[in-house]
């Protein structure tokens, strides 16, 4: 790849160009050359046609951005400054067109070279956490990653900012939020919808807006920074536990559950729609740990019993996705019962996108609270499974972890549903 | 000299990336504003066309219609590549003798200019190697290209630019020549009979703005310069043979530069605010009221070479004032043209002495502005542009100008603008598809002039339905029974006048339908055919329907039971008039009618139902 090389074909066209990689769903022989226009073009290679290498080393695979400019960082280490970790995911990856992959971007300098304006408020320390997609990462990350911030507020930082993949960014900012205690300052988890190789990425203003609110004076709490609309002007501050991303493509794709989102963000001008919570003292720390063994269940007309029970077994909780305001077909209640029976947390969620579950409107609902299911209020199915993770790992014993499931620890209950469109 | 052209031809077949229609709209549902960034392609290099509209940091504002949609918007991948535009290219791929490629790649050129929301053009060539004969001489085509159109510029503000997307995403076929174009007429020819051929395939959008020309001009000693969106064919001999003057000159100012060992110092400008401030006029003068700065750039070497003493038309003064004015300011001054602007005698001593530009062969160039960051940034471009001098002839991107001249608009975008689209899969062209495209070739503009001759038109007729792209339809219209000489009237006068008029819905098209059905109603007599113009009117102003328009234009055509009860009246009225003058009462009585009728009917129809009334009243004739 990258070789400068010459294809006469059978019918005597010469084509001359860089051998690029071809498209994944390129059809088989098919040989991709960028021409000197930029054009690339596909050929079919025959045995007929003729491949040369012309003189001229192969260029190298890229490696990392050339700084625009460096980073004072004589002066980084009197003035405050706040911790940048990186997970992976669209926000800090590029297109490595010679080899067609795409690749994170590492290290400060590239970051920097990436989004200049990232430091106008003051320094700003990396820390490359992960390198993967967010459907790569797992809840061991997730600890890792509350550890990496619970280090970087003790050396000092105002605040963090965790770039993430957004298609799980809304789990990881729930944990994050359960795992973490007397934050000192927000962490700012953000993202982009599109890749920054576009010139029109959303994450060059997402991740300068999510700089500026890593140095708030008063936040002290796990919250998600995204575009509010489709213009590059307005942003949406979520509570980590009431986030959700609604829309695969839009770039306001993240909306918080059954309210206004925690902040709105119009231009320089940020304004909280209710309380928030007050940074700490500190020194943050990590509260318990995470006991992965559980798992959402998303209830279908026509799901299995059997299957739904083969799911479940050997799990020490079980979050289900329901219909409606919570409800199952009730040829489940056997291996309901006997889960429980076997010391199974059954946690009970809805799958609409908005509104909570409630037992008691119809007698599906009574017979599962009956059979010992716990309905999870309006917490959504990702934020109650983040939350169980955290209370089986706080506890062995299932009505201890019942008790905590219920207990508000990080905003994630709506205490009232105002009537709002539906995000 | 050495030209290529470059045709953009807009297609009917619906978008190239979405399932929108390829259809403009005055209907804003809603805006966005974006910013966008210049970013690397391949090996993180920037492009010199991407950075310089970068640098001016624009908010660019976008009106979403309901012609477009979450993919215009950049919001949502694009889909594959519209199978029926792609068979289009392919088939003018084949009308032009081309090589199609094995398979199609789609690109993304890097354009920041906020033309495309997404801050690139997705384009893919889809083959090589044509050739096209026109007048007997044979001209290459070098590539057939599929791309998305861009977005339709609306208006400016300071600091902002807005665009609609209606046109974002509409297909564009580019045909490229080879430069074996000689002079003018030749270009203009085989325009033409590119864009005959284009409109062949019965897929093109007609109207203003719906093909578009480049014209790539290079002189001996010069380089490629792009003339960008040449929209008068009559002009292009005066673009080209202008454009060749210019490099000629630009690139003997090269040598002269060069004998001269000139060259552009890369020392700081000099301020010049205080010491012009009492003397100079003009721009200069005005600026400095405002509290401007003037700063000033000494160029050693270019004396007599800024203006050009043939009193030709190209001048590098001029090329540097362009450069000064593409990053926004108003001008410049150069010593070449003094005394002006209060700028003489000891006071130009006085400043040659502070550029240390005393020497007979220094020039210098003046810039002046309200804003001090705006005077730097120009001069920071003209001494750019002046370095370039010495070398020859930039390649760049020019603006056509109403009077035949033409002005830099920015620096050739180059390779590093393209990389891959990799939302979009590949398209592979096999035989089968090939096949496909051969069976279904529209018939060659020879044979359809041919054609056109048989059913009786004139070969001027013939030729203006040709040139027009309306040969398909007006055949089509034909085979649906319409009569020639009316569908003539209608393609060749009727559409064109309604479409030119100022209150026409932009980009207006009649479908084929629609058409037929107006010809039709003619036909039926629901309003006679001088109705055709003003119901055509509405139709273009935004009649919903046929009906609609006619009734609109005050041409509701009677009903046949309404004439029939007109013309009946008319009769009984005349009773005595029939019974004293009997067949010859007919003209008297047709009067009286048509003036009932109002020209909701045609006399035809008119005399038809009169007629009839007479007949009605007549005792039937016993055995």
């Amino acid at each position: 790849m990258g070789q400068l090389v010459q294809i006469t074909t059978g019918e005597g066209r010469v084509w001359r160009g860089t051998l690029v990689p071809s498209h994944e769903l390129s059809g088989e022989r098919i040989v991709q050359l960028k021409l000197e226009s930029g054009y690339n073009v596909g050929l079919h290679l025959g045995p007929s046609d003729r491949v040369e290498a012309l003189p001229g080393a192969p260029a190298a695979p890229e490696k990392e951005a050339p700084a625009t400019r460096t980073n004072d960082r004589s002066t980084a280490e009197d003035r405050p400054w706040i911790a940048l970790l990186s997970t992976g995911g669209t926000i800090a990856s590029r297109v490595d067109y010679r080899t067609g992959g795409v690749r994170p971007v590492r290290t400060e300098r590239e970051v920097l070279g990436f989004f200049p304006d990232l430091d106008k408020d003051g320094p700003v320390r990396m820390v490359t956490v992960s390198d993967r997609l967010s459907e790569e990462i797992r809840p061991e990350d997730w600890l890792s990653l509350a550890r990496e911030i619970v280090r970087v507020f003790g050396e000092g930082a105002q605040g963090v900012v965790v770039t993430h993949g957004t298609d799980t960014m809304a789990y990881t900012s729930a944990a994050l939020a359960f795992l973490l205690e007397d934050l000192p300052g927000p962490v700012v988890l953000v993202g982009s919808q599109r890749s920054p190789d576009r010139p029109s990425s959303d994450a060059f203003t997402n991740i300068v807006q999510a700089a500026r609110l890593a140095r708030h004076p008063d936040l002290g709490e796990v919250v998600v920074l995204m575009h509010e609309g489709l213009s590059d002007d307005r942003f949406a501050v979520h509570r980590g536990t009431r986030v959700r991303k609604m829309h695969s493509s839009r770039r306001d794709a993240f909306r918080s559950r059954d309210g206004p989102p925690l902040g709105s963000i119009d231009g320089e001008t940020l304004t909280f729609c209710g309380d928030f919570r007050h940074r700490s003292n500190g020194p943050a720390r990590l509260s318990g740990t995470l006991d992965p063994r559980a798992s959402i269940l998303w209830f279908h007309p026509g799901l299995d019993p059997l299957r739904a029970a083969a799911f479940v077994k050997g799990q020490r909780g079980v979050v289900i996705a329901g219909t409606g305001l919570g409800h199952m077909s009730l040829e489940h209640l056997p291996w309901i019962r006997s889960a429980i029976a076997e010391g199974t947390v059954v946690v009970m969620t809805t799958q609409c996108l908005a509104g909570p579950s409630d037992p008691y409107v119809y007698s599906t609902g009574r017979e599962l609270l009956r059979a010992g299911v716990l309905y999870g209020e309006d917490l959504h199915p990702e934020t109650a499974y983040a939350k169980l993770l955290w209370a089986l790992g706080q506890s062995n014993d299932p009505a201890e972890v019942r008790r905590r499931m219920l207990e508000e620890r990080a905003g994630e209950f709506e205490a009232r549903h105002q009537a709002v469109e539906p995000g | 000299m050495k030209a290529g052209l470059e045709i953009h031809q807009q297609l009917s077949t619906g978008k190239l990336f979405c399932a929108c229609p390829a259809e403009l709209s005055e209907e804003v549902l809603l805006t966005v504003s974006r910013r966008l960034r210049a970013t690397g392609g391949e090996n993180h290099a920037i492009d010199p066309a991407a950075m310089f509209q970068a640098s001016r940091g624009l908010t660019y504002r976008y009106e979403a219609t309901p012609t477009s949609c979450l993919v215009e918007l950049d919001e949502e991948p694009p889909r594959a590549l519209n199978p029926e535009a792609v068979d289009v290219a392919l088939t003018m791929a084949v009308l032009l003798h081309a090589r199609p490629l094995d398979e199609i790649e789609v690109m993304r050129k890097i354009v920041v200019d906020g033309s495309n929301p997404a801050g690139f053009q997705r384009t893919a060539l889809v083959a090589v190697d044509g050739e096209i004969e026109v007048d007997g001489a044979k001209v290459s085509i070098a590539s057939i290209c599929l791309e998305e159109d861009a977005a339709r510029k609306i208006g400016e503000a300071p600091g902002e630019v807005t665009y609609r997307l209606d046109r974002q995403g509409i297909p564009l076929i580019e045909i490229a020549t080879g430069p074996d174009i000689v002079d003018g007429a030749q270009a203009r020819s085989v325009a033409e009979a590119i864009g005959q051929l284009l409109r062949s395939t019965g897929r093109v959008r007609r109207g203003i703005g719906t093909i578009r020309e480049d014209l790539n001009v290079s002189a001996p000693g010069g380089t490629r310069v792009e003339i960008k969106g040449v929209q008068e064919l009559a002009k292009i001999r005066r673009y080209a043979e202008g454009e060749v003057e210019r490099q000629t000159w630009l690139a003997h100012v090269a040598d002269e530069l060069r004998r001269r060992e000139a060259s552009v110092p890369g020392t700081a400008p000099v301020d010049l605010t205080e010491l012009l401030r009492s003397g100079a006029r003009g721009p200069i003068g005005r600026a400095l009221e405002q509290g401007g700065v003037v700063l000033g750039l000494k160029l050693p070497g270019f004396a007599g070479l800024l203006g050009n003493p043939s009193g030709g038309e190209a001048r590098l003064g001029r090329e540097l004032a362009d450069h000064a004015r593409s990053v926004g300011l108003g001008g410049l001054l150069h010593s070449d043209e003094l005394p002006a602007q209060g700028v003489e005698g000891t006071l130009e001593g006085a400043v040659r002495t502070s550029l240390g530009a005393a020497g007979a062969g220094d020039a210098f160039v003046l810039v002046a502005a309200a804003d001090p960051a705006l005077v730097r940034l120009g001069l920071e471009a003209i001494r750019r542009r002046a370095e370039t001098a010495v070398h020859g002839v930039p390649p760049e991107t020019r603006d056509p100008l109403p009077d035949g001249r033409t002005r830099y608009s920015r620096p050739l975008p180059g390779r590093d603008r393209m990389y891959p689209e990799t939302d979009v899969p590949p398209v592979p062209v096999g035989t089968e598809r090939l096949a496909r495209v051969h069976a279904g070739l529209p018939e060659r503009p020879e044979a359809v002039r041919a054609r056109l001759a048989g059913l009786g038109l004139s070969a001027d007729l013939a030729g203006q339905l040709q040139r027009s792209g309306d040969a398909p339809l007006f055949l089509e219209l034909v085979r649906r029974g319409r009569a020639p000489a009316a569908v003539a009237r209608l393609l060749s006068q009727e559409v064109p006048a309604v479409a030119a008029e100022p209150e026409t819905i932009a980009g207006w098209d009649a479908s084929t339908q629609l058409l037929d059905d107006l010809l039709l109603a003619v036909e039926d007599g629901r309003f006679s055919k001088e109705g055709v113009l003003p119901v055509l009117r509405e139709l273009a102003r935004g009649a919903g329907d046929l009906a609609e328009a006619q009734k609109r234009a005050g041409l509701s055509g009677l009903a046949p039971e309404e004439l029939g009860r007109l013309a009946g009246e008319v009769v009984r009225r005349n009773a005595a008039l029939i019974g004293a003058r009997g067949e010859s009462a007919f003209q008297p009585l047709m009067g009286d009618l048509m003036r009932e009728v109002r020209g909701r009917a045609d006399g035809q129809r008119v005399a038809e139902a009169l007629r009839t009334a007479l007949a009605a009243r007549r005792p039937p004739e016993r055995a």
